[in-house]
C-alpha cells in the first residue's frame, strides 16, 4: 500500500464538479508534482489530505488509515504529520516571524512559550532568516515570507510536506532556492513532498514523478522523462505551453 | 443530449429559505462554540486587552459624539412638542434618563458598534479567510474560534457595557444642556433620577451584554464565510453590518417584550 492514496475522489463547488473520480497514489519519500491548468483541482486535491476540504465521495488513506471521515480535532494528529506551505505564505500579520513559527510548536507539541521561541529561531536559521526573526511579515519580501512559512511548516518535522505553488510570484533566483530546499527535504530528511505547480522549470528539475490533472482526474502520471515522451496530445500541449491544441480550457 | 434542470420560482424560494435556515443554525453553532471557547481558554495572550482597546477606546469618540447629538435632537424635539401642547417640562428630564438607562444608551450604542466594530471584525477575519490564514491556523493546531472570535467576544461584552454607560451619560448631559439653553428648563428639574429603578438598570445591562455578545459573533460568522478575494471580504463586511444591526434591533425588541410581560407598567 502506498503512503497516500486518493480513491475515486469527487468534489463539487456550488454544483460544479471539480474532481470526478480522481485516483492517485503517492509513495513514501518521493517528490510528486501535481500539474494542470488553473481551476482543475490541484490545490483542492491536497487540501483534502489535511481536512481543510471534505470529499463529496471517495476515500483518502494515509499510512494505512482512512482519514477522509475524521472530524476537525481528529485531524490534528494528521496535520502534525502532514505540513502545508500555502500559496500566499499565510503568515499571521499580527505576529513576528518567531511567534509565527512558535505557534504550531506550542499548540501541537505543547511546548512552553520560551522553548517554542528558541526552537522557532533555530528553524528560521535553517532557512537563513535568523536576522529577520523579530520582524513582522509585512516588513518582508515575498521570498522571505515564503521561507519563513516553510520554516513554520518544517518546525513540526512533518513526514509529508504539501507545497501549493511555492515558486509563484518569486524571482527566478528565489524560485530555484525554493526548488533546492524542496529537493533537499526528500533527499536528506526522507520527507515525502507533494507540490502543486505550474512552474515547468521546477517540475522538470526536481520532480521524481508528475501527475497531470485534467477534467477532474489524473490523465497521466510518470517520471519527467515519461511525461516528456508521452504520446498524449493534451499532455504535450501543457508541458510545451502551447496556446492551441486539443486541451479544453474553460474561459478560452 | 443532457437536458438542463428546470428550477421554478417555488424551488428557488425554497432554496433561499433553506440557505437562511442553514446559516442560522451555523450561527447558533458558532455562538455555542464561542461560549465553549470562553471556558476552554487557549486564546492568545494579551489579545483580549488589545481587542478592548480596538473595540472600546477607538469607538469612544464616535459613540460619544453620536449619542450626544442624538440626545440633543431628542430633547429639542420633545421640548418643542411640549411647548406646543402644555408648556410643562417637568417630565422631560425625568423620563429621558429612565429611557436612556433602560433602552436608549445600550441600543443606540449597540447600533453604533454594530456598524463600526462589526465592519472591522468582518473585514479582518474575512481577509484572513480569503488569504488562507484561517486554514493556516487550523494547520497549526488552533481552533479559529478560540483565536479569532473569543477575544473579540470578551472584549466586546465588556466594552459595550462601558460605552453604553459613557454614551448614556453624554446623551443625558447633552440633552440637559439643550433643554437648559434652548428652552430654559431648570437643570435641577431635568437631572432628576427619581424614576430610575433597579429594573431599569438591569434591563439596560442585559441589553448591553446581549448586544456585546451578538455583534462579534454575527460579524465573525460573516468574516469566516468570506470567499474568493476582495469582493468576498466586501460582501462579508456588508453582511456583518446588516446582520449585527438587525441582531441589535431584534434583541432590543425581545428584551423589551420580555420586560413588559414580566414587569408591565412598572418598567
Amino acid at each position: 500500500m502506498s503512503l497516500i492514496e486518493f480513491r475515486s475522489i469527487a468534489k463539487a463547488f456550488g454544483g460544479k464538479p471539480v474532481l470526478r473520480g480522481m485516483d492517485l497514489a503517492v509513495e513514501k519519500g518521493e517528490v510528486l508534482f501535481i500539474i494542470g491548468t488553473s481551476g482543475v483541482g490541484k490545490s483542492v486535491t491536497i487540501k483534502h489530505l489535511i481536512g481543510l476540504l471534505r470529499v463529496d465521495a471517495g476515500e483518502i488513506w494515509f499510512d494505512g488509515q482512512r482519514i477522509d471521515q475524521l472530524d476537525e480535532k481528529a485531524f490534528w494528529p494528521v496535520r502534525r504529520r502532514i505540513g502545508m506551505v500555502f500559496q500566499s505564505s499565510t503568515l499571521f500579520d499580527s505576529m513576528t516571524l518567531t511567534e509565527n513559527v512558535a505557534l504550531p510548536l506550542r499548540k501541537h507539541k505543547k511546548m512552553r512559550m520560551g522553548a517554542a521561541c528558541d526552537e522557532a529561531r533555530r528553524r528560521l536559521g535553517e532557512v537563513y532568516m535568523t536576522d529577520f526573526a523579530d520582524r513582522f511579515p509585512a516588513e518582508l519580501s515575498d521570498g522571505m515570507r515564503k521561507r519563513a512559512a516553510i520554516a513554520r511548516t518544517l518546525a513540526l518535522d512533518p513526514e509529508v510536506v504539501l507545497f501549493d505553488e511555492p515558486t509563484t510570484g518569486l524571482d527566478p533566483v528565489n524560485a530555484r532556492r525554493i526548488d533546492r530546499l524542496t529537493r533537499e527535504l526528500a533527499d536528506h530528511r526522507g520527507v515525502t513532498v507533494i507540490v502543486v505547480s505550474h512552474d515547468l522549470t521546477s517540475i522538470f528539475t526536481i520532480a521524481d514523478r508528475i501527475a497531470f490533472l485534467y477534467q477532474g482526474a489524473v490523465r497521466a502520471i510518470g517520471t519527467p522523462a515519461e511525461l516528456r515522451a508521452s504520446s498524449d496530445e493534451v499532455v504535450q500541449q501543457f508541458i510545451r505551453g502551447l496556446s492551441s491544441g486539443p486541451m479544453e480550457t474553460p474561459g478560452f | 443530449m443532457k437536458l438542463a434542470r428546470y428550477t421554478g420560482p417555488i424551488e428557488r424560494l425554497g432554496e433561499s429559505v433553506l440557505a437562511y435556515v442553514r446559516a442560522t443554525v451555523e450561527l447558533i453553532g458558532l455562538f455555542f462554540s464561542t461560549m465553549a471557547g470562553v471556558v476552554r481558554g487557549g486564546r492568545p495572550r494579551g489579545e483580549v486587552v488589545h481587542q478592548m482597546y480596538v473595540i472600546g477606546n477607538r469607538s469612544l469618540i464616535f459613540v460619544a459624539v453620536t449619542l450626544g447629538f442624538i440626545g440633543m435632537v431628542m430633547i429639542y424635539q420633545a421640548c418643542l412638542q411640549f411647548t406646543k401642547v402644555t408648556g410643562d417640562f417637568s417630565q422631560v428630564g425625568v423620563q429621558f434618563i429612565r429611557l436612556i438607562v433602560s433602552d436608549f444608551a445600550p441600543t443606540l450604542c449597540g447600533m453604533m458598534l454594530a456598524t463600526r466594530v462589526g465592519a472591522g471584525i468582518a473585514a479582518e477575519i474575512g481577509s484572513m479567510k480569503v488569504t488562507e490564514q484561517v486554514d493556516a491556523l487550523r494547520m497549526s493546531g488552533v481552533l479559529p474560534v478560540d483565536y479569532l472570535i473569543v477575544p473579540r467576544f470578551l472584549a466586546s461584552v465588556v466594552m459595550t457595557v462601558v460605552l453604553s454607560v459613557v454614551g448614556g451619560a453624554i446623551m443625558w448631559i447633552a440633552g440637559g444642556l439643550t433643554a437648559q439653553y434652548s428652552f430654559h428648563v431648570n437643570p435641577a428639574l431635568f437631572y432628576d433620577m427619581s424614576l430610575v429603578r433597579p429594573i431599569h438598570l438591569a434591563m439596560g445591562l442585559v441589553k448591553a451584554l446581549s448586544y456585546g455578545m451578538a455583534i462579534p459573533v454575527v460579524s465573525g460568522f460573516c468574516g469566516l464565510r468570506a470567499k474568493g478575494s476582495s469582493e468576498g471580504v466586501g460582501w462579508a463586511t456588508t453582511s456583518a453590518v446588516i446582520g449585527s444591526s438587525f441582531a441589535v434591533i431584534v434583541l432590543d425588541f425581545f428584551w423589551s417584550m420580555l420586560g413588559f410581560l414580566f414587569f408591565g407598567a412598572s418598567l
